[in-house]
């Protein structure tokens, strides 16, 4: 029942927000995606890591293939979901300073967003999964082509085509596995793990899945669409792609991939986990040259989900569950900086590092949260970031001393590519561009402060999550294992 | 049986009816005509299967669904057509009855069971509809593909007829189960006679449903056409033809299936690979729709050539998604072209929808349901015809066709999305468009159910 | 009846092809061949009664004679089906008389919109 609940909420405030007109319509946002937030706790709080999947929910949807809307949360999904409806209200209310026309569209499609994001995360169905993944793509494609910067078209028309280009075949290969199952054929997730094929079959199925999630992550070598659409985007819509968006392919990757062509794995993890590391030091390299902040950040996030993406393919419990703990800290990170972008966007009107400089003088609050947001990023003990790439690179060096060292760049690199612009934007003497920095207001506070208070908690005491997902994650492993 | 007695009279009194001097109860009249067909056509539902005229028309639950969704698209369509009030060289009465005849020979197509009857069908669709193509008289481009389609279509109709007697001369029998048992008692030595009259029928019937390489008059004929009947042509007759290409493969010959696949599989390719390339090419929205109409001929062949269990109620979804997709459409295109329209022709490139959505948000979102139909993304009807498809094909493993499949998929997202782009992201200024109440309600409806069966499939299958 | 034809019981009817059409082609080139030929401007000119030739051949033609020559073809067409009918009255029975009945009414249904059309008003 929670689950459905967790689906419907925001669909209906999103529907509500499409026929309220005027300012109103952000409150009412807010207000739902707050009611999630609610929902997504109380479900926590009832949650029981041992026992498994749990708040099914199951309605037959077409009878005569055996597909249902069949959803329900274990600790894997229940991290995800708990990330995406902590994530919402505070991007959500990251717009309260700004105006984007046509409000009440803009916010119903921000809602809509999130529905199909928990739909991902809690479906236990195939195709359902499928449709979700899909449907997501459609809300965020029309935030950033209709509120997005110069360039937009040709920027969010490719990411558009390429991520549906590589859904399709998992598309193709997912229905070649629902005519797999005995007897009556069905799509439960869990009925494929149960399926027995030969190795070549595997290896295809694994391809298919594989791109799938690779574009949407974006693994290299299919992130050419990735850096530009994270430019062009509107901020919010930045901040869905990269703080939730992305972790659908790396759920998919441990949901599906690992679990379901384990035989595929075991020939081509190899080649996977090579291509992941070797986007980490690609897009470590690239971020170093950057000038533009927010493409900064958009290369840094390439780089860090490489890591994840090695994680989960060294198929280790230190791997798989620094990936889920890392997805939650990167999707708060990542969150976090993009704002702070988009703050000082808005008050300087440049994001180049060439013409900033100087802001800490100006606002000392900005300063604290920046680095706080920060130092999670580049894994400092007692922050998120270090708890989630401590736990990745434990998995990469169980799987493989080399690329474990080389993976380990990514520690180096990122504080190189963060620190520099952390230092050329904000000391320094103030540019012509900063020197009339205001000072946060209230709402700013508002979103920055939950997202501090994440790092902090998530870097002292990750057990408290690390705990939920590991029954998840023991038994996923022995589903590859088997 | 009863749909095609009460359309053949009905349709006569439409022409009568068109003698009264106020052409305006033309409009309601043939709306009631249909609603009244549609009433008749479910009389027969629950008598499972039966025939008539010794054997020569079968009605069952297939046909009659067929039937179903190709009145309703019908009727869809001519509430577009908002009575041809604002034209005085157009003759409503006589369109109106000619659309009602050809649905005769639809139904005809849908349900033959002895291959006089499809010829019968097919001629009686034709026909009409070559007149209907030319009815823009003063249009020099209308006359053009009146004669086009005349020209080929008589053509594709004396392949089809020779190919007909060749499977007569083989099997000695017209009727689809005289030919099928000849098949099954002759399948280790093949009759080479047998075997040139189907793909000669296939031919002529692949030419109607436009498939490559039979397609060459399909832009030239949609484009030209007045909007409203290419809606007709590219739904009705779309949907009558793979009815009857299902009926004769599946029952006749699926006893050679090893024999026409390879063929099929070919010209699917083909279709798929013509329709989605050259689509990308088209300035003009209307001539992209008709390359859109060949290639999605090309999916619903995939379904065909699989031949599985699925494939009845694959072809059925997916030509149900398709027309409403379709006839969606060309209702945002016939008012937005009229709006636009550049010396007195209406406008129909992709340009006259710039900016559409900024006045006429109701029309946008229309056009940006049906195109996202078309082209298959989730949450919509769309994305379960192609999933039915696809899945047929899966299940036979066609991979290679599976794979250009996809590849096309992913192409046609790229000219469907130039209008719905057009649309919301350029810049240009359209004033309201004032539609009839009427027409709204119509473009809704279709709207809502093509969303409807995105969320809910099952629906359909619960209706069967 | 015998109702097992072999495909060489069809050869008479090749034979009769085969002689018909030699017949034309032996009679024209032995025309061509034994006839005199000769040419002038007047031979070439098409033939109007003697009369020197007037204008184009392409003048545009009333559409009215098109309507009632199609008009012609159709219902002549129909009538056609008066013959088997006729031949089988007894056979057919009273449901034929109806079938037929109801096949004339639709012709006649036809022809009253023709008239109201004002498709044979030769005047206007």
């Amino acid at each position: 029942m929670l689950t459905i609940l967790l689906v419907l909420i925001p669909i209906v405030t999103g529907l509500l927000a499409l026929s309220v007109g005027g300012r109103t319509v952000r409150q009412l946002a807010l207000l739902g995606a707050l009611a999630e937030l609610v929902t997504a706790v109380v479900a926590w709080t009832q949650f029981d890591p041992a026992a498994g999947t749990q708040f099914g929910f199951k309605y037959t949807w077409i009878a005569s293939a055996g597909i249902s809307f069949s959803a329900g949360i274990d600790g894997i999904s229940l991290l995800l979901v708990l990330l995406t409806t902590f994530l919402t209200p505070l991007i959500i209310l990251s717009t309260f300073g700004y105006d984007y026309k046509n409000s009440s569209a803009f916010y119903a499609l921000i809602l809509f967003m999130e529905a199909a994001l928990v739909g991902v995360f809690t479906a236990t169905d195939v195709f359902l999964f499928y449709l979700f993944f899909e449907a997501a793509l459609i809300p965020v494609y029309f935030l950033a082509a209709v509120w997005g910067g110069e360039n937009r078209l040709k920027v969010t028309f490719k990411f558009f085509v390429y991520t549906i280009f590589g859904s399709l075949f998992m598309l193709v290969a997912l229905v070649y596995l629902y005519f797999q199952t005995p007897g009556e054929h069905t799509s439960e997730i869990t009925a494929l793990y149960d399926l027995i094929l030969d190795a070549k079959t595997q290896s295809w199925v694994f391809w298919g899945l594989f791109i799938a999630f690779a574009i949407k992550m974006p693994l290299f070598p299919f992130h050419t669409w990735q850096p530009d659409t994270y430019t062009e985007s509107p901020t919010p819509a930045t901040m869905l792609l990269s703080g939730i968006m992305l972790k659908m392919g790396v759920y998919g990757l441990i949901r599906l991939l690992l679990p379901i062509v384990p035989l595929g794995l075991a020939q081509w993890g190899e080649v996977a986990i090579v291509l992941s590391v070797i986007g980490i030091v690609y897009g470590s390299i690239i971020a170093i040259q950057q000038r533009d902040m927010k493409r900064l950040i958009a290369y840094s996030s390439f780089a860090h989900v490489g890591l994840m993406a090695a994680g989960v393919f060294s198929t280790t419990l230190n791997g798989l569950q620094g990936a889920l703990i890392q997805m939650l800290a990167h999707g708060i990170n990542v969150v976090g900086m993009f704002f702070i972008v988009e703050i000082i966007y808005s008050r300087t009107k440049s994001r180049y590092l060439d013409h900033l400089g100087g802001i800490t003088q100006k606002t000392p609050h900005l300063t604290v949260y920046f680095m706080i947001l920060l130092l999670g990023s580049v894994a400092l003990p007692l922050t998120n970031g270090f708890v989630g790439e401590f736990l990745l690179l434990a998995g990469v060096f169980e799987y493989n001393n080399w690329l474990g060292a080389v993976a380990g760049l990514t520690i180096i690199l990122g504080a190189v590519y963060l620190l520099r612009m952390f230092q050329k934007a904000m000391f320094g003497a103030p540019s012509a561009a900063s020197e009339s920095f205001k000072d946060l207001t209230v709402s700013e506070r508002a979103v920055l402060i939950p997202l501090a208070i994440m790092v902090f908690w998530i870097g002292i005491y990750p057990s408290t999550f690390l705990k939920m997902t590991e029954p998840a994650v023991h038994q996923i492993l022995r589903f590859i294992n088997s | 049986m009863y749909p095609i007695v009460l359309l053949s009279v009905l349709g006569i009194v439409v022409l009568y009816l068109g003698f009264l001097k106020s052409k305006s109860i033309l409009l309601p009249a043939t709306l009631l005509f249909l609603v009244v067909a549609m009433i008749g056509n479910f009389f027969e539902w629950n008598d499972g299967e039966l025939l008539y005229f010794k054997g020569m028309f079968a009605v069952n639950k297939l046909t009659l669904t067929f039937n179903a969704i190709v009145l309703f698209s019908a009727f869809m369509i001519v509430a577009m057509t908002q009575g041809f009030q604002d034209n005085e060289e157009a003759q409503p009465a006589e369109y109106f009855a000619l659309m009602l005849f050809s649905l005769v020979g639809a139904f005809m197509m849908i349900g033959f069971e002895n291959l006089i009857m499809l010829f019968l069908g097919v001629e009686i669709l034709s026909v009409a509809m070559y007149v209907l193509t030319g009815s823009d008289k003063r249009n020099l481009r209308s006359n053009e593909a009146a004669l086009k389609y005349f020209l080929m279509g008589a053509f594709a109709t004396g392949i089809m007829l020779f190919g007909i007697a060749l499977l007569y001369g083989a099997s000695g029998s017209f009727s689809l189960n005289g030919i099928e048992s000849f098949v099954t008692l002759n399948q280790r030595s093949p009759s080479y006679l047998l075997y040139a009259g189907l793909l000669l029928v296939l031919i002529g019937m692949l030419f109607k449903v436009s498939a490559a390489p039979f397609h060459f008059w399909t832009p030239d004929v949609y484009d030209g056409a007045p909007s409203i009947f290419t809606a007709f042509m590219a739904t009705i007759v779309k949907t009558a033809g793979f009815a009857a290409l299902f009926r004769l493969l599946s029952h006749s010959f699926s006893g050679i299936y090893d024999f026409w696949w390879p063929t099929l599989s070919i010209l699917t390719v083909l279709t798929l690979l013509v329709g989605n390339i050259i689509a990308v090419y088209q300035d003009s929205f209307k001539r992209m729709l008709a390359y859109s109409s060949i290639s999605h001929a090309g999916y619903l062949l995939i379904a065909l050539t699989s031949m599985t269990k699925q494939t009845e109620n694959a072809i059925l979804f997916y030509s149900m998604a398709y027309s409403f997709a379709t006839i969606c459409a060309f209702g945002v295109l016939i008012p937005v072209a009229r709006e636009k329209s550049l010396e007195g022709r209406p406008n129909e490139s992709y340009e006259a929808f710039n900016g559409l959505a900024k006045n006429n948000p109701l029309l946008a979102f229309v056009l940006t349901v049906s195109m996202l139909s078309l082209a298959g993304i989730p949450l919509t009807a769309g994305f379960w015809g192609k999933f039915f498809v696809f899945s047929s094909a899966v299940e036979r493993e066609l991979v290679w066709m599976i794979i250009v499949a996809v590849l096309m998929s992913a192409v046609g997202i790229y000219y469907y999305f130039r209008v719905i782009m057009a649309a919301y992201m350029k810049e240009g200024d359209t004033a309201t468009i004032r539609i009839a109440p009427f027409y709204k309600i119509v473009l809704i409806a279709a709207t809502l159910l093509t969303i409807l069966f995105g969320l809910a499939p099952g629906l359909f299958e619960a209706a069967m | 009846m015998n109702t097992n034809y072999l495909p060489s019981d069809f050869l008479p009817i090749i034979v009769q092809f085969v002689l018909a059409a030699a017949f034309i082609v032996v009679t024209m080139i032995v025309t061509h061949r034994i006839g005199p030929s000769r040419k002038s401007k007047a031979k070439d000119d098409p033939f109007e009664c003697g009369i020197e030739v007037v204008g184009n051949a392409r003048t545009p033609i009333s559409v009215k004679y098109f309507l009632v020559a199609i008009l012609f073809v159709l219902f002549d067409v129909e009538v056609i089906f008066m013959y088997p009918w006729a031949v089988n009255f007894k056979k057919l029975g009273m449901l034929g008389f109806i079938e037929m009945v109801l096949f004339m009414a639709l012709l006649l249904a036809g022809f009253y919109y023709i008239l109201r059309k004002g498709v044979l008003k030769w005047e206007e």
